[in-house]
């Protein structure tokens, strides 16, 4: 792998970061928590990703300014997150944590939570009821929480970190305990807060719930920066792992006699199940490109093309289990 | 068989989790799917004999769970959802013990807790407290539990939930390997739909206490009709432009297009117009229904 | 073949039937009990009484057999009235009893601190950490659940009353080496195991039904402090103030007839006179007053509520104290009977009241844990 110094990922510079990290390293006593993370993420979503224990529960709280960071600064929208209550009127948590007033009313909840953003009451009533419309969760507004399943209490959450119309959302495992529907319900709300321009960050262990969100990640380890960019741009940079490419193919020891002369074919192994072969090469570039040629002449059609490793788990996979 | 219920029907006072259920499950690795209050919980407990049923009867194992609940109880294992472990307790006396509780004699269940908790892949680990442990260990742990007397079926409840990527896969392998190469019969509770594929073979999805639909997973992925998935390098739109003015259907969405070839035509014609325009194809398979496609069609039908 | 598969093996052995499923639960239990530090300095502490009760049935067993190694002690046993230091035999099933008597008395507390120690957490913990899934999706019913935990409790507290009952038992019958003392005193033997055995079901079944009343154990551990204190303090102040109603009585019909505090008188001699008249006119007034006690005690509903004061009635109607206290006292004067019967003994008001409390908590106890524990047929 060709890694990049830390603090020198290239941006582009249209785009203005909403929450900012500059060499921020934070550990407790002599645990660290962070170390020297430099981050910028723009407007859309992002995945924050990493095993347990790199440090994204103190990367969340940093930026929400729960925490003060030992060294180095942490902005949002520009301006320090540290003792700035006005800030959070534009930020929104939902945090991992099941912590609710138990007595409460899911209604009552994300009203209070609104007056608290410091809305007027006319204003919290509307944004409560939209808020909870936009959830799914009008029907059960009016039952106290005890009463809820884990899936409603999720909702909740995200409700409550929504009611205020924040720019930045910090979102840490917002989709655990909920069902397949909910589950649907609650990714089409955060596309489309994505799609308005705000920033969300979404921190979550279920790699293919990121995947179908965003192909932007940032992915820690042991408190470090590992990567962090699109799925597809950080795979290609990962030069240790050969590209797999599964090709379907009904004359397949055929095709597998044609393409084992390209020199960037570094392997080809038989998949006699799937009647197709698996092939290794480190230009997939140049690999994709002879493709159609070589599927039109000879008599090796291609049925199916696909990247077995070209996807998120695989990417966490090469990057983290050393 | 594995299960059968025929017309079982229990309520909770006003709430009705299992109406009139009715179904059938081979042996194997058995997914069980569903919202939440659908009644996965309680078709579970009925099956471990837990709580009596209003009407109907069922078996499981060959044994009716409203009767024999104590020999179904000795053939099945469990490994419920919440973390179940108790404190001041070492691992391997932690596995010991689960089997004891079972019935086996003190030192056939110290023998089968070691060498299950070697299966498992926790080494040095079971000498030291429960309480010690990272979550994926202690999922493990679990499972240790719940198979150390060996059962026919295993079920198990939501064992992937908050684990990180690399405790999910080990518990998917364990599972996996339990379930097709041991002969052991699995049924496996999740909402996480990508792992319920990659273990199990069969999938039963309920809802509001009904039987929604059940059937082997390759079957119900069936291919679409003459419909692919296909993804360029670069810009889709000239290509689905070319491709619409030769005769086929076209859908984009993002960055993937959906193409339907009509029948005189081969998948060929994709690969010209690629040529043509000096595309690089970078994924292209017929269009099948993913799990979670099935699943939220069968919940939403009325 | 030469590489053997260290994959997942099959096992095809023995299970035993559901009726010994409790004993694993109570090995378990005991086990984890032991663990504690300060379980096995109190239980180590918890043998002191043992070991006094031991000591003096040998000292009794020496003394009838009139041994020699007695001579240097018999200047401690001074106290004991000549009549029993003379004919030790005829004695001998009182002063087992009376022994026995004050071990258990001292054991009964020792055994509520034990049940303290190791008690609340038994169903508590299994609640707080969600085990019970673990322990029911097994072949066990509920029963064989509750009895492995009642024997925990079981097991320690025969650790603390029924081992140095036994021991002291066969220990003071070697040392008397006279067989005709089983004959006499077997009976007491069976009553201690028994009292044991109640103790262990009536407060084992109570502990356990306070403990699956929460997930914190430091409330369970109130409620038992709670039991067992504040009852007893209740009782006994409730007991005090129907003394002093009593004493109020007593002192208002002397204050009736004597017309001043302390009489005065010119003449030495009068005044001495008086002072004794009205002396003697108090100690009346005492020993009617010690007499109403006794009296009243028989009848008196107080003593009901102190759950020690329950076992330790129970406990002395079983041993049959209040009949060897009888014996004893027939040597002291008349007058001194009574009281000092009621000094010892304590209220006696008829043992099957105490029964029927204990029946009643009990029952309670079971009601509780049936409600608590439900063998998961809810709906979350």
């Amino acid at each position: 792998m060709d890694p990049q110094p830390t603090g020198e990922i290239p941006r582009s510079p249209e785009v203005k970061p909403l929450v900012a990290f500059h060499d921020v390293s934070k550990w407790y006593g002599n645990v660290i928590g962070l170390n020297k993370l430099t981050l910028r993420i723009p407007p859309g979503v992002t995945g924050l990703l990493g095993p347990n224990g790199a440090g994204k529960s103190t990367l969340l709280q940093l930026a929400t300014g729960q925490l003060y960071p030992s060294q180095g600064s942490v902005e949002v929208l520009g301006q320090k997150v540290w003792n700035n209550s006005s800030l959070n009127r534009q930020i929104g948590l939902c945090p991992e944590q099941d912590a609710f007033y138990e007595w409460m009313t899911g209604w009552d909840f994300v009203y209070t939570s609104a007056r608290l953003a410091g809305m007027c009451r006319s204003d919290a009533r509307d944004a409560a009821a939209r808020t909870l419309e936009s959830v799914g969760m009008t029907k059960a507004r009016d039952r106290v929480v005890r009463g809820y399943s884990k899936g409603m209490r999720q909702r909740t959450k995200m409700a409550q970190s929504l009611v205020h119309d924040p720019q930045v959302l910090f979102l840490d495992e917002p989709l655990t305990g909920t069902d397949p529907v909910a589950r649907r319900d609650l990714m089409d709300i955060i596309q489309r807060l994505a799609e308005r321009g705000k920033s969300v960050l979404v921190s979550s262990h279920v790699l293919h719930e990121v995947q179908s969100l965003t192909s932007r990640i940032v992915l820690l380890n042991h408190g470090r920066l590992v990567a962090e960019g699109h799925v597809r741009e950080i795979r290609d940079l990962i030069d240790k792992h050969a590209h797999q490419i599964v090709l379907v193919c009904d004359n397949y020891r055929k095709l597998a006699g044609r393409i084992i002369h390209w020199d960037d074919v570094e392997g080809v192994r038989i998949l006699a199940g799937q009647s197709g072969l698996l092939v290794e090469t480190r230009a997939p570039d140049a690999f994709y490109g002879r493709l159609p040629e070589l599927s039109l002449s000879g008599d090796t059609p291609i049925r199916e093309v696909y990247s077995d490793d070209d996807n998120l788990e695989a990417v966490f996979k090469y990057l983290v289990n050393k | 068989m594995l299960f059968r219920f025929e017309s079982v029907t229990k309520t909770y006072g006003a709430v009705t989790a299992l109406n009139n259920l009715t179904l059938a499950v081979p042996e194997g690795a058995v997914g069980l799917l569903g919202p939440n209050g659908s009644g996965k919980t309680t078709m579970i407990r009925s099956l471990l004999g837990l709580i009596p049923v209003d009407r109907g009867s069922g078996e499981i194992l060959g044994l009716d769970f409203r009767h024999r609940q104590l020999d179904i109880r000795r053939q099945v294992g469990f490994a419920p959802e919440d973390e179940c472990l108790f404190p001041r307790v070492v691992g391997v006396e932690f596995v010991g013990y689960a089997g004891e509780l079972v019935g086996m004699l003190p030192k056939d269940a110290m023998q089968r807790a070691h060498e299950v908790l070697d299966y498992v892949g926790l080494g040095e680990a079971r000498y030291r407290k429960v309480e010690s442990y990272s979550t994926g260990m202690k999922q493990r742990l679990k499972l240790a539990s719940a198979i150390v007397h060996d059962p026919r079926l295993l079920i198990l409840d939501e064992p992937t939930n908050g684990m990180d990527p690399a405790g999910r896969d080990e518990i998917i392998e364990l599972a996996r390997d339990l379930s097709h190469n041991k002969g052991m019969s699995l049924l496996f509770s999740s909402h996480l739909l990508p792992d319920v594929e990659a273990v199990c073979d069969h999938v039963v999805v309920l809802g509001a206490g009904r039987l929604l639909t059940q059937g082997s997973i390759q079957e119900m992925k069936q291919e679409h009709n003459r419909w692919f998935e296909v993804r360029l390098k670069d810009d889709l739109a000239p290509y689905a432009r070319r491709l619409a003015a030769l005769g086929c259907s076209t859908e984009c969405r993002d960055d993937l297009l959906r193409v339907q070839i009509p029948p005189e035509r081969s998948t060929s014609v994709l690969w010209e117009v690629a040529a043509e325009q000096r595309k690089q194809i970078r994924y292209l398979r017929p269009q099948r229904s993913t799990l979670e496609e099935i699943f939220l069609k069968a919940v939403e039908e009325p | 073949m030469p590489i053997f598969d260290q994959g997942y093996q099959h096992w095809s052995g023995q299970l035993s039937g559901h009726a010994w499923r409790w004993l694993a639960i109570t090995r378990h239990g005991v086990r984890t009990g032991m663990k504690i530090r300060i379980m096995r300095l109190f239980l180590f502490l918890a043998w002191m009484p043992a070991l006094a009760l031991v000591f003096t049935l040998c000292i009794w067993g020496l003394l009838e057999r009139k041994s020699d190694l007695m001579a240097p002690i018999m200047q401690f046993l001074s106290f004991m009235r000549p009549e029993i230091l003379a004919d030790p035999r005829h004695y001998r099933v009182e002063i087992w009893t009376i022994a026995y008597d004050l071990f258990l008395m001292v054991e009964l507390r020792v055994a509520m601190v034990l049940i303290l120690l190791v008690g609340p957490n038994l169903i508590s913990q299994d609640l707080r950490f969600n085990a019970l899934p673990l322990y029911f999706s097994r072949p066990l019913r509920r029963i064989d659940y509750f009895l492995g935990k009642l024997g925990v409790i079981a097991v320690f507290l025969a650790m603390v009353i029924m081992a140095p009952a036994l021991l002291g038992y066969f220990l003071g019958l070697l040392f008397s080496l006279d067989i005709t003392i089983l004959r006499d005193t077997f009976p007491l033997l069976l009553s201690t195991l028994a009292y044991g055995l109640l103790v262990s079901l009536s407060a084992g079944l109570l502990v356990l039904a306070l403990s699956s009343l929460s997930r914190n154990t430091r409330y369970v551990i109130l409620f038992w402090l709670g039991i067992w204190f504040v009852t007893g303090i209740t009782s006994q102040m409730l007991q005090e103030v129907s003394r002093e109603q009593r004493r109020h009585t007593v002192y208002a019909d002397i204050a009736r007839h004597q017309p001043a505090m302390m009489p005065r008188s010119s003449d030495p001699f009068e005044q001495m006179r008086r002072q004794r008249e009205w002396q003697r006119e108090w100690d009346r007034a005492e020993q009617k007053l010690q007499a109403a006690d006794a009296a009243a005690s028989k009848t008196d509903w107080r003593p009901l509520i102190s759950y020690t004061g329950n076992l330790s009635r129970l406990g002395q109607q079983l041993l049959g104290t209040t009949k060897a206290w009888r014996v004893v006292i027939v040597l002291m004067p008349a007058d001194q009977r009574e009281s000092f019967l009621y000094d010892y003994t304590g209220p006696q008001y008829p043992w099957y009241w105490s029964a029927i409390v204990l029946a009643a908590l009990f029952g309670c106890s079971a009601w509780i844990l049936n409600r608590r524990v439900k063998s998961l047929d809810r709906l979350k």
